[in-house]
């Protein structure tokens, strides 16, 4: 079993990001959500763009970041 | 092999976005404030032309029209947001740190990186038209501490020469990204050469006032071209018309799979 690398996705709208493996427990999705899991309804917590205007980024944490971003 | 595109005034994504309903929320000044958008890459409801460029996903064009228009408090993490002044004056305000309010007139400009997060807001609280091209990229980190820099261009003393306002040069402000924008005011006849950083690097050229040849493309006012991938790193700028306003940004042209999928797609486009 070698399974898929967690992805981290940008919502255009305003930069909100969606890591899967941190998922967004604050919005009711456990750590390891993945972004296919997620309903197409769904939409950015922050500012309501649609999911399919979401892009997968390849972007490190700054220090510290990774914290942050399991809390928002 | 050398790619380039051209988007001409008309091929933007023109939107008019007013006060009112739903959208007063978002858009400040009701019931009179609208503000007019013309976006270069995908941005809202613009969602049939180019995605961006680099890190790079939008570059809009705006007025604010009527005292108290623009965008109320709304929030945003991650992207690095600039913005360049040309008329009117601009009240920036940003809960990012310790908080700041800013008043910006023409030849003023801001970089906002939101990073972890923070709310802003973006007013123009004359009667006078507030004219600015906003910028916002992907930052090289996610989650940044947010910063907040500002600066002006002095078009007086910088005329006829390439002025670096956001990069790594000397007394440019700061950014967390491989990418530079500089400005050239300059009078017709002249002629002036932008080099690019290394093969990696592309340039997005927007001719805001004026007209130029850009690489050989004729260009008039609003129109703008993209350069990636190129054997000859020097980008030729001949200058068209007395007070032209070119806006050049230089970036490292990441690896993108969006943008690629669409070229595929728009072949010749």
């Amino acid at each position: 079993m070698n399974p898929e690398p967690f992805m981290r996705l940008m919502c255009l709208g305003c930069g909100f990001s969606y890591d899967e493996a941190l998922g967004l427990p604050e919005h009711g999705l456990a750590p390891g959500t993945r972004w296919a899991d997620i309903p197409e309804t769904w939409v950015c917590p922050d500012c309501g763009t649609p999911k399919h205007m979401f892009e997968m980024v390849f972007i490190g944490y700054a220090e510290g970041g990774s914290d942050l971003a399991s809390a928002a | 092999m050398s790619k380039s595109f051209i988007i001409r005034d008309h091929e933007r994504g023109h939107d008019t976005i007013r006060s009112d309903g739903t959208r007063s929320s978002y858009i400040a000044g009701h019931p009179d404030g609208f503000v007019t958008r013309a976006s270069s890459f995908n941005f809202h409801d613009y969602q049939s032309g180019r995605p961006g460029f680099g890190p790079v996903r939008v570059f809009g064009d705006e007025i604010f029209h009527g005292a108290g228009c623009g965008y109320n408090m709304h929030p945003h993490h991650n992207f690095v947001i600039c913005a360049f002044v040309f008329e009117g004056q601009l009240t920036h305000i940003n809960t990012a740190g310790e908080g700041m309010v800013d008043q910006l007139r023409a030849g003023d400009y801001y970089v906002f990186s939101a990073g972890s997060g923070g709310k802003h807001s973006e007013l123009s609280v004359t009667s006078e038209d507030m004219h600015a091209i906003y910028l916002w990229l992907m930052p090289r980190q996610l989650f940044l501490p947010p910063t907040y820099h500002r600066a002006h261009f002095d078009y007086r003393r910088r005329r006829n020469t390439i002025v670096q306002l956001v990069g790594d040069a000397d007394t440019a402000l700061p950014i967390p990204q491989d990418l530079r924008v500089s400005r050239l005011m300059a009078d017709a006849g002249r002629s002036f050469t932008y080099t690019l950083r290394s093969r990696g690097h592309g340039a997005y050229i927007f001719v805001r006032e004026g007209s130029a040849t850009v690489d050989g493309v004729a260009l008039g006012r609003r129109d703008s071209a993209g350069f990636s991938d190129r054997d000859d790193p020097a980008i030729t700028i001949d200058i068209g018309e007395d007070d032209s306003d070119i806006i050049v940004v230089e970036t490292i042209m990441i690896d993108d799979d969006n943008i690629k999928a669409w070229e595929h797609d728009h072949a010749g486009h």
